[in-house]
């Protein structure tokens, strides 16, 4: 441990990735059988092998511990370890002329984490961390404190273990990346990369896989070779990866996060399936039977708890796409075709809340674009027959096509009340573009706002009110909104003659006046297709493929 | 002995001494030459040699009022006699003992034990009374002794100039900033040297520390080491490419100095004590009273206190960088 102690340090004192790696291989290589595996663990800052086991050592019982030892008074020590920064820091940095430096061996490191786990009681646990503290060297300490609180603090990622375990063993980092995603267990990696055997290292359930990704494409004529494409709408909603196994279920997102206490009425849907499965898909708030906005998902995501109310507000769904694991046969290597039919058999005879998200030959694409849209969802996905599944690549086997969104500012001129829950809110707003000194009319949007928003202007906008025409509230020009839309239309409907298609509303300009609205002949250009598309930020929100 | 601390400085109001005064007085001792202490002109200055030459450089002020007391060397003054005693820190930095009516007080200015790279090791002073500076005083200050700062400043720059890149070391503008080029140019290590470190070059190789540099240009960084101020880092990083910082101060013994100093080198050496320096400065006084200034005084005066010394924080000023 002393000597990892002293590897940490060198690889925190440099800059470079090529040389962090380096530092770190020729430590892996020369270590034992039996070391290597508890070396890599401890780099990932994991002191047990097991991987739920948790120590429950929190800061202020390493302060007890310490203050065991040191002759200080509380507080010193409080200001001690707000100016490091990092507990493990501090206590090396503390202890540095109170301890016997008796040299601490890996396999001893391995032995007092394991007796921490199994001392239970609160005050067990600290004398056994006071004994460590005196015995050994205040910097391995540093280090083995570090491996408990969950980060070395060397500027060290996971890839970077990763490409050391491949160089130490002289393997592709390649293969060692994959091996280390399908069993999420890189210790077992990097030894079976020693022995050559990494092709032997089996999927476990339970450990989220990196996610495939897909390439975006502004445009559906981008596609060189339309027809042999499988196509599936794109969903905007959440990414996630279901594993479920006997009663076990875990739901891992784009941060792999676990997530199955959002989505009560997914897990026990998965739960219920006589299968051990890996299901990579979207969770989707739906109501009779097409998606619901992003926004509605996200109302139920900031829930702090989940109520019956809002259960049936925002039902979820989980629209599967595909099937990495089976009953014990991990798929990432089976052709598309193959997964997809396996899945379908998987899923069979289920309705809501587990779905398979519909699939079929590419025939016409803007077609089925317009289709997708109109259906709520996003766009397309395309994906390459005969393909594997890439975990974490955006290799181009997946293709998306998501059109970016053109922004216009637009100003309110009237407002309506709401329906149901938003009947006391004006949350309609008609809005218009400016044309010379006038403003006309292009269109109403109803989503978009927040509620808080919602609510603010509901309070504002009778203050510009100029006539009131049954529900409507005509009112002077003053707020200025930024609209989305997918397309622009000739309408006779509104007096700009123009209508925007799927229009919503992106954020509240409060920075802008009606003055600095954009105008019909803008409008225009944008029909024609002639003007540059502006794209939203407030439209990217956590991208789901 | 009577001590009054205000952020103007500390006066002993007996004998109308002021001791690193922030503005101009008629009579002051001034520690060494940094900014925080060497201030402003006043009309008798004491100090040792060095410092005086220092001070007048940054200053541009004339010699009249200069009463130098070299190391050892006593002047009487309103009845109180004042020795010049070596501290080591900047180049002519030294302590104050000030011996009044069979009282003894000593005023460290700033300080450390271990000897510099450039100037003159620390004598402790046996005194009734101790002033002593704290800035790194808590006990997670621990710094490299001076020959290994030696070695690991050169090490860095041989290890980034054998990687063909260019090794940076960010330094105050006088004292480590000329004590790098110093270790550097001692082991045949070429040196650029940026802004207004180079100002004081000529008077550190005048006192014997002789030095190798030349000035910075980005066109010809290649296969030299680079030590600027960090003022000048910006300018620095826009010029030239495949720069590696190393940043040698008392606050790279914490890792978070990486972050705060944008640095990737973190070499823990620095002109003031760490903590146990401090505490042994303490013991081998043996002052019976103890004023803090500086840093983190109130804690470490807590912790003198601790081991049954008289010790508070005197209030002087805000703490400010190195
Ligand atoms: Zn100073």
């Amino acid at each position: 441990m002393d000597r990892f102690a002293q590897v940490c340090d060198e690889v925190a004192q440099t800059g470079s990735r090529r040389k962090k790696v380096r530092l770190l291989s020729e430590y892996l290589r020369g270590l034992s059988d039996e070391d290597l595996p508890r070396v890599v663990r401890f780099l990932c800052a994991r002191p047990l092998a097991r991987t739920e086991a948790e120590l429950s050592i929190g800061h202020s019982r390493l302060r007890d511990a310490l203050m065991e030892i040191l002759p200080w008074e509380p507080e010193i020590v409080r200001l001690c370890f707000r100016e490091v920064g990092d507990a493990g820091e501090a206590i090396g940095l503390l202890l540095e002329g109170f301890t016997r430096r008796e040299p601490m061996t890996l396999a001893s490191a391995e032995l007092l984490y394991q007796r921490l786990y199994y001392s239970r009681r609160a005050a067990g646990k600290v004398s056994l961390l006071t004994s460590i503290f005196l015995q050994h060297r205040p910097r391995t300490l540093q280090y083995f404190i570090k491996v408990i609180t969950g980060d070395l603090r060397i500027g060290l990622k996971e890839k970077i273990v990763e490409e050391a375990v491949a160089a130490a063993a002289g393997a592709a980092h390649d293969t060692v990346r994959k091996a280390s995603n399908r069993s999420g267990d890189l210790p077992a990696v990097a030894l079976a990369a020693r022995r050559g055997r990494l092709h032997a290292v089996e999927a476990s359930l339970f450990h989220a896989m990196d996610f495939m990704l897909a390439k975006p494409v502004d445009q559906v004529r981008e596609i060189l070779d339309p027809a042999i494409w499988l196509v599936e709408d794109k969903y905007d909603g959440i990414r996630a990866q279901i594993h479920a196994s006997g009663d076990k279920v875990m739901i891992f997102t784009r941060s792999l996060d676990e997530a199955s206490s959002s989505y009560p009425e997914i897990a026990a849907a998965v739960q219920a399936l006589p299968h051990s499965v890996v299901l990579d898909g979207e969770v989707l708030a739906w109501r009779g039977g097409s998606p619901l906005p992003f926004f509605a998902l996200q109302r139920r995501l900031s829930r702090k708890r989940l109520t019956a109310e809002i259960l049936e507000q925002v039902p979820v769904i989980f629209m599967a796409y595909d099937i990495l694991y089976l009953d014990g046969d991990l798929l990432l290597d089976t052709p598309l075709e193959q997964r997809r039919a396996l899945l379908e058999q998987t899923l069979a005879g289920h309705g809501a809340p587990l779905l398979v998200s519909p699939q079929q030959r590419a025939d016409n694409l803007e077609t089925r674009f317009t289709e997708a849209r109109e259906r709520g969802n996003e766009g397309l996905v395309l994906k390459r027959p005969g393909s594997a599944y890439e975990s974490g690549r955006r290799s181009g086997a997946w293709v998306k096509i998501k059109r970016p969104y053109a922004t216009l500012d637009v100003v309110i001129t009237a407002a309506e009340r709401g329906h149901g829950k938003r009947a006391t809110l004006l949350s309609d707003y008609t809005f218009a573009i400016r044309d010379g000194a006038r403003l006309v009319n292009i269109g109403k949007a109803y989503s978009g706002l927040t509620d808080s928003e919602i609510r603010e202007l509901t309070r504002l906008l009778p203050s510009l009110a100029q006539e009131e025409s049954g529900r409507v509230l005509l009112v002077r020009p003053a707020i200025v909104l930024e609209v989305a839309f997918d397309a622009i239309q000739r309408s006779k409907r509104h007096a700009s003659g123009y209508a925007l298609r799927f229009p919503r509303i992106v954020r509240w300009r409060r920075d802008k006046t009606p003055d600095q609205a954009d105008s019909l002949a803008r409008v225009r250009q944008l029909h024609e297709g002639r003007a540059g598309v502006r794209q939203s930020r407030a439209f990217l929100n956590e991208p789901g493929i | 002995m009577r001590i009054e601390y205000s952020p103007r400085g500390i006066f002993l109001s007996e004998i109308g001494l002021w001791l690193d005064a922030q503005e101009p007085q008629e009579a002051c001792w001034i520690s060494h030459a940094h900014s925080d202490h060497a201030r402003s002109p006043h009309g008798t200055v004491f100090a040792t040699p060095a410092t005086l030459s220092l001070y007048r450089t940054r200053l541009g002020l004339d010699e009249a009022g200069f009463r130098p007391l070299d190391y050892h060397e006593c002047a009487e003054f309103h009845g109180a006699r004042l020795t010049a005693c070596p501290a080591s820190h900047i180049l002519g930095a030294a302590q104050l003992l000030v011996e009044h009516r069979g009282e003894r007080l000593v005023y460290t200015g700033d300080i450390k034990l271990r000897p510099p790279l450039c100037g003159c090791a620390t004598e402790t002073v046996a005194c009734d009374h101790l002033i002593i500076e704290s800035t790194f005083g808590l006990p997670i200050f621990h710094f490299l002794e001076t020959e290994q700062a030696r070695r690991r400043i050169a090490g860095f720059a041989r290890e980034c100039l054998d990687e063909q890149t260019t090794p940076v070391f960010l330094g105050s503008t006088l004292g480590r900033g000329q004590e790098m080029v110093h270790a550097l140019s001692e082991a045949g290590i070429p040196v650029s040297v940026h802004g207004a470190i180079v100002h004081y070059l000529p008077l550190y190789e005048a006192a014997g520390y002789p030095v190798q540099w030349e000035p910075y240009d980005a066109e010809s960084t290649k296969g030299t080491a680079v030590v600027v101020t960090p003022g000048l880092r910006d300018q620095l990083e826009a010029s030239a490419r495949n720069l590696r910082f190393a940043y040698v101060s008392g606050w790279a013994a914490l890792a978070n100095a990486r972050l705060g100093a944008r640095a990737e080198h973190l070499i823990p050496y620095s002109d003031h004590g760490d903590f146990q320096e401090l505490i042994s400065m303490v013991q081998s006084s043996g002052a019976r009273r103890v004023d803090v200034v500086h840093g983190y005084a109130e804690a470490f005066a807590r912790i003198l206190r601790q081991t049954g010394c008289d010790a508070r924080a005197a209030g002087v000023r805000a703490p400010e960088d190195e």
